[in-house]
């Protein structure tokens, strides 16, 4: 496509070139410009009043689900996934419903195969709703899921878990 | 100073990053939005102008900033991306006038390389989707659902690396990509791909196109009927889609910004590098394309941002110099140019360097900066404080009142000028000539003092002096009316309107009077337990013929009273406290909110807030504004009203935001001020002062005050000489005439009064200025300027050769006194135990003054210190050297006299990439990165092996979001030695978004307060779009984030000032401290900058 831009130029080089110099001749391109009524005064006021500081003292924290986060699969893991789904969809009966609910369940599994341990399956299905799920895995689990939340992954289990149950109760 | 810093913004970032067009505010408002870095201003396009709305301040340095609107949204959204990967989408709700966060996220990710040519943030046409480029090969996407409301996001990979440029493309019915990318031959194409949603990936876009210009790196997307998109390079413009192609050739350039002017997308304005305006049209038939042309509209700043307002009028925003807002003649002017300049808007972005001088020598320093690049490059000269233009002066002694007056009630202007003496009274005025005369009025009585004069209705003037008021015809001229004190009685002090006398005598009598048309009448009597000070009826109401009320100060109880018109009822008793009477009184109104203030013998001044209805008295507030007394009097600028404070330090008072604001004026002292509005000299003020009687005009009131010197050329570097009152730069200019770009660079002499180059000394080809010092030598009593350089050759990577150049300014003139090769750049400059210390590549040497035989002399390498990547940037204190390496943080030398060696010291063995060092104190240092951090190290002196002792220990870290190019020690106001503010030491910051910061050492009680003021405003005053100022303070570069730690957030602070008092009063409860006490507290921090 190179040759398209050389071949061209030459002429239009000269061509541009004589325009330009010619001068006068953006005039008939600068006709009929845009207007709403704007800058429509003969006199443009440069002092049209102070701007204001904007102070923020409401919450602007936005309804949770529009904090958005990155769907964590990994690229790849996620493109084997769509050629597994493409092998499967040979039933399309199912493509609907699965699309549909595609959303949770699709994240539930990819956490699972995220994480490398595989207790992680059982408890990424589940909401990590009770204590005693939660007491049954080690820190580096429980700050790990506290990271995914976006929480603070310091301190004791006990405050770990408390935090995690906070989050999600 | 010590580890406890408070950093505060004097003057906000200036630099246009980012700026688009839109219907934010309402459906039926055409706003322009502006981004400055870590602001965003909101505009309304308006049939008088551009009408300021709201300045908005984000906790994140802005990467991206679109408009979009989703299906079914009457009015536009706005999309901000930050550069720490936070995004937030804004709307704006017109009944609460708040901006109301709809979606937020964090968008990093824990893998990935940031991209090199800056991130990347698109919104789809059709509201489909939101991309992002951030990392190398990734493409984030956040769909839409179809409620408009944003859905998880999720990452694809992309192929390409290498991405200068992607948008998206109109009319497609999947959202479609075009990416121009640069493949691992260094040559450019572009690629379009159809993001499947559903999927989560890519399909193979309808087209693509290889081989394009080599400098291409800007994509336009042409909206329909045409769509496609335009393919912007260095020598050539294409148009492509997927069945057309068009190109046309133009003369080399780099287009820098684009905007577009018709909705349907058949023009666009390009801004080039230079500062070139051109128009390209895209000539179509029907809906083919049938090709490109393009235009040269004329010269505007170099531009970063261009948004086509409306009605042939654009804003033109730049880093590099003044944005501005232009039109777009029909018909070239004289010089071929088809853009007429309405307005500029200063930007001081970048600052190279800067330096502080006093050039007034009123104890008060000035900023002078080099500021802009290229072509657009100046120095500014920004002081504190408000200046006065003289335009006429008169020696008169022992001034003691002036009020100007008119000839007739209804005319606009000025005529006479009452000056009153301790035994007469003198009358100037306006004759034909425009100049000021003495004449004479029949009616007044003019061998005797004056205590007021003030024009009256029906064509009347009104005199009062120690016994009598008169009523003056202001046409005759002659005495209509006299009323006379009661015998034995003085009159002391009086006040007038238009309508109404009020006056005090001794003994404690108030006398009321009114004005007719020829007639006094004296309307109400009554006596005050105490002798009155001072008065005022200064007309605040609805009527501004006559006022309500009537304040009263008062002797013995020192209170001051509200007492109602015309019955003279007392309605409010304020005592003032202390033992310092009340000598000037004045009811004013700012902004909608009506105040009382009272100024004391002592120079401090009260202010209430007046409730007109009930005359009740709340707020008080108290400030320091001088020593001597203060006499307040009201004057109009620009339409506003404003109150001058006339005393041993000057001031005006004025509001903003309705809140009070003290702008010191730059005059020494001023006994009284009044008002003189005249035809030759519009909105003038007269001022006595110091024995002399002076007419100006009064600048704009506002705090900072900048002026410009467009240098045509790049300064660099930047130094003043005391005692030739002389400057130096470094500068360079770009050739643009020649064939190939080339530029040239000098050593500039100017004056510090005119700024006019008066010397020049051009540096050798490829050679350029680093660093300039103005220094003595130890046994030689000339002062010389010294300036290093640098042999820049396109072949080498670093420069092996440079100069240091020792000129003295003689008779104006640069004189060359001795040069010395060095080998390498010589990037700073510094005195030292009268030697010259200089950092040349990665090696500090220190060079002594040495006499030759001829009388002359010359330096001498003495001694040097190895071991830097490159020292950059350094400072010296006693025999300490402090240097900021390219990448290796700061280390600490010393220079050992006995053994004349430099050796180093300690060193902080963080990876930090310097862009300035400041020595706070003896043992603290204060540096500035490249992630936009500073930080604080201390020498650790009592350590106890040499270990600890050789390392700088990291003592404050904080996020600025600012790069930082040059820490100066000194201080933008006038320091008061009675306040405790005036014993705080300051150092002054310039950066790349042209603000001008201070860096405050506090008290560790004063810190430990701020910072819990602090920690509570955090949790009133929350970040626009969900941000959070205590992430965005946090310390972060690629390695780390940290919580700032022993640095303070001023602008936050500050802005407690700006709160409702209701939320003051929240955060007055938890901190258990009065808010007045709080106040006070913050208003004395503002006077800091």
């Amino acid at each position: 496509m190179d040759g398209g831009c050389s071949a061209s130029s030459p002429s239009e080089l000269g061509n541009a070139q004589a325009t330009s110099d010619g001068g006068g001749g953006a005039s008939k391109f600068l006709a009929n410009l845009p207007s709403r009524g704007n800058f429509s005064s003969t006199v443009l006021s440069s002092n049209l009043g102070g701007t204001r500081v904007y102070i923020c003292h409401r919450n602007t924290a936005p309804p949770d689900d529009q904090i958005i986060r990155t769907n964590q699969t990994n690229i790849l893991i996620r493109s084997l996934m769509l050629m597994k789904q493409k092998g499967d969809s040979g039933s399309k009966d199912g493509k609907g419903a699965a699309a549909s609910s595609q959303g949770s369940r699709k994240r539930a599994a990819e956490k699972a195969l995220d994480g490398k341990a595989a207790g992680k399956k059982a408890l990424s299905s589940t909401q990590h709703g009770s204590s005693q799920e939660l007491q049954s895995l080690t820190v580096e689990k429980l700050r790990a899921l506290l990271r995914d939340k976006g929480l603070s992954a310091t301190g004791r289990k006990d405050e770990l878990i408390a935090r995690l149950r906070g989050a999600n109760g | 100073m010590s580890i406890w810093n408070y950093v505060v913004t004097a003057h906000k970032p200036t630099n246009v990053t980012h700026s688009c067009v839109g219907n934010f505010t309402g459906p039926q408002e055409l706003n322009l939005i502006v981004a400055k870095c870590t602001r965003i201003e909101i505009h309304l396009l308006s049939p008088q102008g551009l009408q300021p709305m709201l300045d908005v301040p984000i906790y994140g340095r802005i990467a991206t900033l679109e408009l979009f609107r989703p299906h079914g949204e009457t009015q536009d959204l706005l999309f901000i991306a930050t550069e720490r990967y936070k995004f937030c989408v804004l709307q704006w709700d017109a009944e609460t006038g708040e901006v109301i966060t709809r979606a937020m996220g964090d968008v990093s990710d824990r893998i990935g390389r940031p991209t090199d040519n800056g991130q990347i943030g698109i919104v789809d046409p059709d509201c489909r989707l939101i991309g992002l480029h951030l990392y190398d090969g990734l493409f984030k996407v956040i769909p839409f659902d179809n409620k408009g409301q944003l859905k998880e996001a999720f990452n694809i990979r992309l192929e390409e690396l290498q991405v200068l440029d992607i948008k998206f493309l109109y009319g497609c019915p999947k959202p479609t990509i075009v990416v121009l990318y640069q493949d691992n031959k260094d040559a450019r194409h572009v690629k379009t791909y159809e993001v499947a949603l559903k999927d989560k990936d890519f399909v193979e876009g309808p087209w693509s196109q290889n081989n394009l210009d080599n400098g291409a790196d800007l994509l336009i997307p042409v909206p329909p009927p045409l769509c496609g998109v335009l393919i912007i390079g260095e020598e050539t413009i294409v148009y492509c889609s997927a069945s057309t192609f068009k190109a046309i050739p133009i003369r080399p350039s780099i287009t820098r910004a684009y905007g577009r002017v018709d909705a349907d997308g058949s023009r666009y304005l390009l801004g080039d590098h230079n500062g070139l305006l051109h128009l390209l049209v895209i000539t179509h038939e029907k809906e083919k394309v049938t090709g490109l042309k393009i235009e040269l509209l004329g010269e505007t700043s170099i531009a970063s941002s261009i948004s086509y307002l409306d009605n042939a009028v654009v804003f033109v925003g730049s880093s590099y110099g003044d944005s501005q807002l232009i039109k777009l003649n029909l018909q070239p002017d004289a010089k071929g140019s088809y853009v007429e300049v309405l307005e500029r808007y200063v930007n001081l972005g970048p600052i190279v360097d800067f330096c502080v001088v006093d050039l007034e020598r009123q104890g008060q320093g000035q900023v002078v900066t080099c500021s802009g690049a290229y072509k657009d490059g100046s120095l500014r000269i920004v002081r504190n404080g408000i200046g006065i233009n003289e335009q006429a002066s008169v020696e008169l002694q022992g001034i003691k009142g002036m009020w100007s007056l008119r000839s007739a009630t209804d005319d606009p202007y000025d005529t006479f000028l009452v000056v009153s003496f301790i035994s007469e009274t003198r009358i100037l005025a306006m004759n034909i000539e425009d100049e000021l005369e003495e004449i004479e009025i029949e009616g007044f009585c003019s061998d005797i003092e004056t205590l007021f004069c003030h024009d009256a209705a029906y064509d009347q003037l009104v005199q009062v002096t120690s016994s009598t008021v008169r009523l003056v015809s202001s046409t005759t001229r002659e005495l209509r009316n006299e009323w006379f004190a009661p015998e034995g009685y003085s009159i002391n002090v009086a006040t007038a309107n238009v309508t109404q006398v009020l006056l005090a005598t001794g003994g404690g009598h108030l006398i009321y009077l009114e004005i007719g048309d020829g007639v006094l009448t004296e309307v109400k009597h009554t006596q005050l337990e105490y002798d009155i000070s001072c008065l005022d009826i200064n007309p605040i109401g609805d009527n501004q013929n006559c006022s309500q009320l009537a304040a009263v100060g008062m002797w013995t109880d020192i209170s001051v009273r509200i007492f109602s018109l015309p019955d003279m009822n007392l309605i409010t008793k304020e005592h003032l406290g202390g033992e310092i009477i009340p000598r000037s009184v004045l009811l004013c109104s700012f902004e909608g909110i009506s105040y009382l203030l009272c100024a004391l013998g002592d120079g401090h001044l009260l202010n209430f807030v007046l409730n007109t209805s009930n005359g009740e008295l709340t707020d008080r507030k108290k400030v320091s504004l001088g020593t001597q007394p203060i006499t307040l009097r009201t004057f109009s600028s620009k339409n506003t009203t404003h109150v001058f404070a006339a005393s041993d330090r000057p001031t005006v008072i004025y509001s903003s935001n309705k809140k009070l604001l003290y702008s010191n004026v730059n005059l020494k002292e001023v006994s009284h001020m009044c008002p003189f509005n005249t035809a030759a000299f519009p909105d003038s003020l007269a001022i006595a002062k110091e024995g002399e009687l002076t007419i100006g005009t009064i600048d704009d009131i506002q705090k900072l005050h900048i002026r410009s010197i467009p240098l045509g050329e790049h300064a660099r570097r930047i130094c003043h000489q005391e005692q030739t009152r002389t400057f130096a730069i470094c500068s360079l200019k770009y050739n643009q005439s020649a064939a190939d770009d080339s530029e040239m660079h000098f050593v500039r002499l100017l004056d510090d009064q005119t700024f006019e180059f008066i010397s020049t000394y051009p540096l050798d080809q490829f050679e350029c200025g680093c660093s300039v010092l103005s220094c003595s030598f130890s046994d030689d009593t000339n002062v010389y300027y010294c300036v290093g350089t640098a042999y820049v050759m396109p072949e080498e990577n670093e420069p092996t050769k440079g100069r240091i150049l020792v000129f003295a300014v003689e008779d104006g003139k640069l004189q060359l006194i001795a040069e010395k090769e060095t080998k390498g750049a010589v990037y700073s400059l510094n005195a030292f135990n009268g030697k010259l210390l200089a950092a040349i590549n990665q090696k500090i040497q220190l060079y002594k003054w040495m006499p030759r035989d001829d009388a002359t002399h010359e330096l001498q390498s003495e001694c040097g210190h190895h071991g830097h990547i490159l020292a950059l940037y350094v400072q010296t204190r006693g025999d300490f050297i402090v240097v900021g390496d390219l990448m290796k943080s700061i280390s600490l030398l010393i220079y050992k006299h006995e053994e004349g060696a430099i050796e180093e010291r300690a060193r902080d063995y963080n990876a930090n990439w310097m862009s300035a060092v400041e020595i706070l104190d003896d043992d603290i240092y204060l540096g500035a990165e490249n992630n936009f951090n500073l930080f604080t190290v201390r020498k650790n002196s009592e350590g106890a092996t040499d270990e600890e002792r050789g390392r700088l220990e990291v003592v404050g870290e904080y996020h600025l979001g600012e790069f930082v190019n040059r820490f100066r020690h000194g201080s933008l106001v006038m320091r008061l030695p009675d306040s405790d503010v005036g014993q705080i030491p300051t150092v002054i910051f310039g950066t790349v978004n042209g603000v001008i910061g201070v860096i405050a050492s506090l008290p560790h009680e004063q810190y430990v307060f701020l910072e819990k003021l602090q920690m509570n405003l955090r949790k009133v005053i929350k970040g626009v779009g969900g941000l959070s100022h205590e992430q965005w303070r946090s310390f972060y570069n690629e390695k780390k984030t940290v919580d700032a730690k022993n640095f303070l957030d001023g602008d936050l602070i500050e802005s407690f000032l700006d709160l409702s008092r209701n939320r003051m009063e929240e955060i007055s409860k938890a901190m258990s401290i009065p808010v007045d006490e709080l106040m006070k507290r913050v208003e004395e921090l503002t006077r800091l900058h």
